[in-house]
């Protein structure tokens, strides 16, 4: 077997709170596609970024056609012919496909003494480019802004090419495409792979890994897993692969005694992601969210706060229908939300603990809008004691406490808005295992003992599956499948997500239990 | 994900109190005070009239627009944005009020209501570009400088107004009689612009650091979407500072042409420029997220205690703006260098 | 996996090379046309050769000016000292050329009034500009000042500094080699437009060919994409406000010895008309799309307004208010555009 283009051993890397990857041994073959799997979290992204040449790793070696190499910087990995897809395309909307293709390496001729860029040979090899890859009929002189997601990441691939890259990686390339252009990315991956191109393929569609890929390579929180001919195994394998650990007794768990219905959804609707969703929680019960990254459940909880208010569709409270319109309505209503990304959306990071637990419930503790301090330092203290929150004291700046604290902040937010519907967002998301399992205590006596109604998202299967009353599979915007605490496994929801199982038109009511 | 569970390392308590207490020490409004207390006095030795209460009467007069348009525009700048129309309003709410009494015969009073409803709905035209539309507030204000600018100019046609009867003049020019006597300096009035003022940080002060509006603002500024995300209505908060910061400035010119008693069309050209150079200096970081009024008063008593410094030494009143230019960049040079000091950036 | 969109494919139309840069410059060609046809049926004279000629002479140093500007903001930043900065630069010529240069080369020991004396006039006030750009820039570059703040301290700081250098005065009395701008070529073609077209030829090409040029693009369309491109951000930056220091030196000179005095009080408001002549011409505020040849035309609509409002009867006063007005509805329109195009990113 000739040497590998790409070649990836031992890999390590770490950050602040979290081992990323540990370990990992991976490599690329010229003409092969090779799908990366894993659940979110598991280290794709953050050995993309290595090979990218955006991270370095802490410990082990890279090659490039076996010979050792460091990146240091983006570039120097296009330089070597490695060129990657985000999902976040990397473009600029107000120039021409062409510009696009060939920004920071323009054609050029010689006009005097001076090097003026080609056009003429641009937009020539532009569409070259583009005919290779079998499109033939877009225009080179478009403005990218105007085109749409799956003609944007055609011009992506066009920028690989145009740095005559031998390692392309793409990191869920047809999350955001409709069916036809995933058809025509199917033939433009087979072409390149004719042509040599070594294709790394991350994406959890597993019926685009039988269907295109050549090996598959499995990750699981953040070690290696195994690589293994894609003809030799099935989807089951897989699926055990990605998930398969022990459920020990990590989630406290108690049983619910559910109530009434707290928050019913009705055909609720906002394009694209929001199709039609049907559901209800009960209080004292925890409804598990499950699905793909991009399958809408961050969407459908934000069309419910208020923050992506919905276009069609009913929400009810406790029978009773409601209009929320802007996340002050939904805290008015007693809903609440710890986002998914809680940097961004969830603390504000230059402020001390005390002005964040507070932020939600600033009217109820001030008189005249006034804000009386000993009320919010008492607030302060009680989130800290309560969600057992290791700081110096309520002063403290927030952006200095380690992940698992930061989210005990952002829960105990919420907490003391008194919800009564409880949204969370991958609540332990980038938190060590300690913090962990005090937060899933604490959902669970805030479910049992004060009859919350708590709908988690989550994708990490273990959690859903250790602390779900219920479990709701969301793909592509609308629901796929529901399962009762029973009913569900790991098998089964994974094979809802990935949708290598007909979509159930699910309109729930509320369980077996009831 | 980690496979065994650490916690995070507490600091030690003696290290917690020495950050909090250098923090303070090198917070920029006690480097500030400290710099004004030191200019104060070297020039009060200079100019032996500086400290005497007709002189400081006198400066808070001259300050006392920049000031109050310096109090908004602290809430604007704390949530990352910026007014750079603020001096258009002036000049615009001038020429408008002057124009009404003068042109149109309308009674004073009225003139001088309608005069801050200029300033309101500016402020309103501002934030509905800002708020609704999405315009970046740079830009809309930049571009509605210049259109208040061009209507003020429109209306007035370089033409001024006069002739303000004697109580209107007596707002800009008089105060609450006192005659006070201190030792060999006497007062014949507390002039309004002081009383104003005193109100207004007042109001300003505690608004923004007691209030929850005031928090919302230090939110907005830090994080915007963290803010959304807790229900806090960051378009209404967001309308009211650029509304506010309208009507401010056409309280500041009513008084200002009341002082003068003539309006032109340039007036409160460059304004924008003193009260920004007052709030930078004052510790507010121009990228939003932090800063208090204590520290933009601080920042206008050191600039108006330099410029005094500058008029002894003997140069000219235009050379000032020189200054506050370099300290305008300075400032924001030196909040720059300060935050990421404190880790705090 | 069920589909929710149809097929789309791009439009297979065949453009031309330069198709998307001329429909905005069509339109403001059209617009120039427009206004002046429909003031013209009010008043013939406006069509006058003569009317034309001084429009165009009018509009000459603030379209190689908002060249300039065109530059700054496509990169993503701003400056409004630029206005200040004419005054200064145009008052340095001046001064230079009735006795200033003289006086600077008899301190350096050189005869006076020889050839020196002239290069002296016109080339110092372009390296003063350059300076003027090389400060602006590496504030902005390195120390990450806002360029807003940068420029507007710059420009209170050139504002005191003119003051200190003319004390206030008009400058007249200017020999005559330092009259260029008033001399026509053939007696017809003024030379500041002759300038002002050269020098739009120039840049526009530059901006077109050079990679220089495309990188002003990329930084001011996608700092991260650029970034990733390899694309010296701090390297752009400096670049632009350099340029501009040059082209703002030109323009300084062309606007002080278009007249037989130097009047700086005429240039208030200066910044902000180039900085509407920019916008109006396409340059869209937010970076990283618009034209050169567009902020020249831009800066003869904006020229062709004023004459225009006057022969309609209009007060000139309202001219001002008019280009507010314009910018926020360019703004408005630019903004509305970007919101259609949504622009594909995280899912």
């Amino acid at each position: 077997m000739s040497t590998p283009l790409l070649q990836l051993e031992h890999i390590s890397k770490s950050f602040p709170g979290v081992q990323a990857l540990s370990d990992v041994s991976f490599d690329v073959r010229a003409g092969e596609v090779h799908a990366l799997l894993g659940e979110n979290g598991a280290g794709k992204s953050t050995l993309i970024k290595i090979v990218s040449g955006v991270y370095r790793p802490d410990s082990g070696e890279m090659r490039i056609d076996g010979q050792p190499i460091t990146f240091n910087s983006p570039r120097d990995a296009q330089a070597l012919g490695v060129a990657t897809i985000y999902q976040e395309l990397s473009l600029y909307p107000e120039l021409t496909v062409a510009e696009n293709i060939f920004m920071g390496h323009t054609p050029r001729r010689k006009i005097g003494p001076f090097s003026a860029i080609d056009w003429g040979t641009m937009e020539a090899r532009a569409k070259e480019i583009l005919a290779s890859l079998n499109i033939h009929n877009m225009d080179v002189n478009r403005k990218v802004g105007s085109l749409n997601v799956g003609n944007r990441q055609r011009v992506e691939i066009a920028k690989a090419l145009s740095i005559n890259a031998r390692v392309l990686i793409m990191d869920e390339p047809t999350a955001a495409l409709t069916e036809s252009d995933v058809e025509q990315l199917f033939e433009i991956v087979r072409l390149l792979r004719e042509r040599s191109v070594g294709i790394v393929y991350i994406s959890h569609r597993l019926i685009e890994v039988f269907e295109l890929a050549d090996r598959v390579t499995v990750l699981r929180d953040g070690q290696y897993v195994d690589t293994r001919q894609v003809s030799e195994v099935d989807e089951p394998k897989l699926i055990s692969m990605m998930v398969g650990r022990s459920i020990d007794n990590l989630f406290p768990k108690l049983p619910p005694k559910p109530a009434d219905i707290v928050l019913e959804v009705k055909n609720l609707t906002r394009a694209p992601l929001t199709r039609n969703v049907s559901f209800n929680v009960r209080a004292g019960e925890i409804v598990g969210l499950s699905g793909l990254v991009g399958s809408g459940r961050s969407e459908l909880a934000q069309v419910i706060f208020g923050i992506l208010p919905a276009q069609s569709g009913e929400i009810l409270l406790n029978g009773k229908p409601v209009t929320i319109k802007h996340p002050a309505d939904a805290v008015n209503l007693g809903i609440a939300y710890v986002p998914e990304d809680r940097g961004t959306q969830g603390l504000v990071k230059q402020m001390a603990i005390r002005e964040n637990t507070s932020l939600a419930v600033l009217r109820e503790i001030s008189r005249a809008t006034f804000i009386k301090r000993g009320a919010e330092r008492k607030l302060a203290r009680d989130a800290i004691q309560q969600l057992n929150i290791r700081a110096y004291g309520h002063q403290q700046l927030v952006n200095k406490l380690s992940g698992g604290n930061q989210q005990k902040v952002v829960v105990g937010k919420w907490l003391a808005a008194k919800p009564r519907l409880l949204i969370m967002d991958e609540p332990t998301r980038g938190i060590d295992v300690g913090a962990k399992a005090e937060i899933h205590r604490l959902m669970s006596q805030l479910a049992v003992e004060q009859g919350l109604a708590i709908l988690m998202i989550s994708s990490e299967l273990p959690e859903i599956l250790g602390m779900s009353d219920r479990v709701i599979v969301m793909r592509e915007g609308a629901i796929a499948a529901e399962f009762t605490r029973e009913q569900a496994n790991q098998e089964t929801i994974a094979a809802a997500m990935m949708g290598t199982t007909p979509a159930v038109a699910a309109t729930t009511s509320g369980g077996t239990g009831a | 994900m980690q496979h065994g569970a650490t916690a995070p390392a507490t600091p030690p308590a003696t290290e917690r109190k020495d950050n909090r207490a250098l923090k303070f020490i090198l917070s920029q409004e006690m480097i500030l005070l400290v710099l004004s207390a030191i200019a104060i006095a070297v020039l009060s030795t200079q100019n032996e009239r500086f400290l005497t209460m007709r002189n400081l009467s006198r400066e808070i007069v001259l300050a006392f627009e920049v000031a109050l348009i310096a109090l908004p525009m602290t809430f604007i700048i704390i949530t990352g944005g910026i007014d750079l129309s603020v001096g258009s309003i002036f000049g615009m709410t001038a020429i408008i009020m002057g124009f009404l009494w003068q042109d149109s015969g309308l009674p004073l009073e009225l003139a001088m209501l309608l005069g801050l409803g200029v300033g309101f709905i500016a402020g309103m035209i501002n934030a509905f570009f800002i708020v609704i539309i999405g315009v970046p507030p740079l830009i809309t204000t930049l571009a509605t400088l210049a259109l208040y600018r061009g209507i003020a100019l429109g209306i007035s046609e370089a033409r001024s107004a006069r002739g303000f009867p004697e109580w209107f003049q007596d707002i800009g020019r008089g105060g609450i009689p006192v005659n006070l006597t201190i030792g060999d300096q006497t007062l014949a009035a507390i002039p309004w612009q002081l009383v104003i003022i005193v109100i207004a940080v007042v109001i300003f002060g505690v608004v923004l650091s007691r209030t929850t509006f005031g928090r919302s603002l230090y939110a907005i500024g830090n994080n915007e979407v963290a803010a959304r995300f807790a229900g806090i209505r960051t378009g209404f908060a967001k309308f009211v500072i650029y509304t506010t910061s309208g009507v401010m400035a056409s309280i500041a010119a009513i008084v200002f042409v009341s002082r003068v008693t003539t309006t032109r069309s340039d007036m409160g050209s460059g304004i924008e420029l003193d009260a920004i150079a007052a709030v930078v200096l004052g510790g507010t970081s121009i990228f939003g997220g932090s800063g208090s009024i204590l520290g933009t008063i601080l920042g206008l008593i050191l600039i108006q205690v330099l410029k005094n410094g500058l008029l002894l030494a003997g140069v000219r009143g235009d050379g000032t703006i020189i200054m506050i230019g370099v300290v305008l960049i300075i400032a924001v040079l030196v909040n720059n260098f300060i935050q990421s000091k404190l880790g705090s950036r | 996996m069920t589909a929710t969109a149809k097929v789309s494919t791009p439009a297979a139309a065949p453009k031309r090379r330069f198709r998307i840069t001329v429909s905005q410059e069509l339109i403001l060609v059209l617009a120039i046309l427009v206004i002046s046809l429909s003031v013209s049926v009010l008043q013939p004279r406006f069509l006058e050769q003569r009317n034309i000629t001084d429009i165009l002479n009018n509009s000459s140093y603030i379209a190689v000016a908002a060249l300039g500007m065109a530059l700054i903001i496509i990169s993503g930043n701003i400056d409004i000292s630029v206005g200040q900065q004419i005054a200064v630069l145009a008052s340095l010529g001046g001064l230079l050329s009735i006795g200033g240069a003289d006086n600077l080369l008899a301190a350096v020991g050189i005869a006076p009034g020889g050839p020196l004396t002239g290069l002296l006039t016109y080339t110092l006030p372009i390296l003063a500009g350059v300076a003027i750009g090389l400060v602006n820039g590496f504030i902005v570059a390195y120390l990450r000042v806002p360029a807003i703040v940068v420029t507007l301290g710059m420009m209170s700081i050139l504002k005191g500094g003119l003051i200190f250098i003319t004390g206030g005065d008009v400058i007249y009395n200017m020999p005559n080699w330092f009259k260029f701008a008033q001399q026509r070529i053939e007696g017809v073609v003024p030379i500041p437009v002759l300038i002002m077209i050269v020098l739009t030829i120039v840049m526009a090409l530059w901006m077109r060919y050079s990679a220089g040029g495309r990188a002003i693009y990329a930084v001011g369309g996608n700092k991260e994409a650029a970034r990733l491109s390899g694309i010296s951000e701090r390297a752009v930056i400096m670049r632009v406000f350099v340029i501009n220091g040059v082209l703002i030196g030109i323009a300084s000179l062309m606007f002080a010895t278009q007249y037989n005095s130097i009047q700086t009080t005429t240039l208030n408001g200066l910044e902000l008309l180039i900085i509407t002549s920019a916008v109006v011409g396409g340059v869209s505020i937010l970076g990283g799309t618009g034209t050169v040849i567009g902020a020249t035309l831009g800066a003869i609509l904006v020229h062709v307004l004023p004459p225009a409002m006057v022969f309609a009867n209009i007060s000139a006063y309202w001219v001002q208010a008019v280009q507010g007005g314009l910018i926020l509805l360019t703004v408005l329109a630019d903004i509305v555009r970007r919101r259609r195009q949504s622009f594909a990113g995280r899912i």
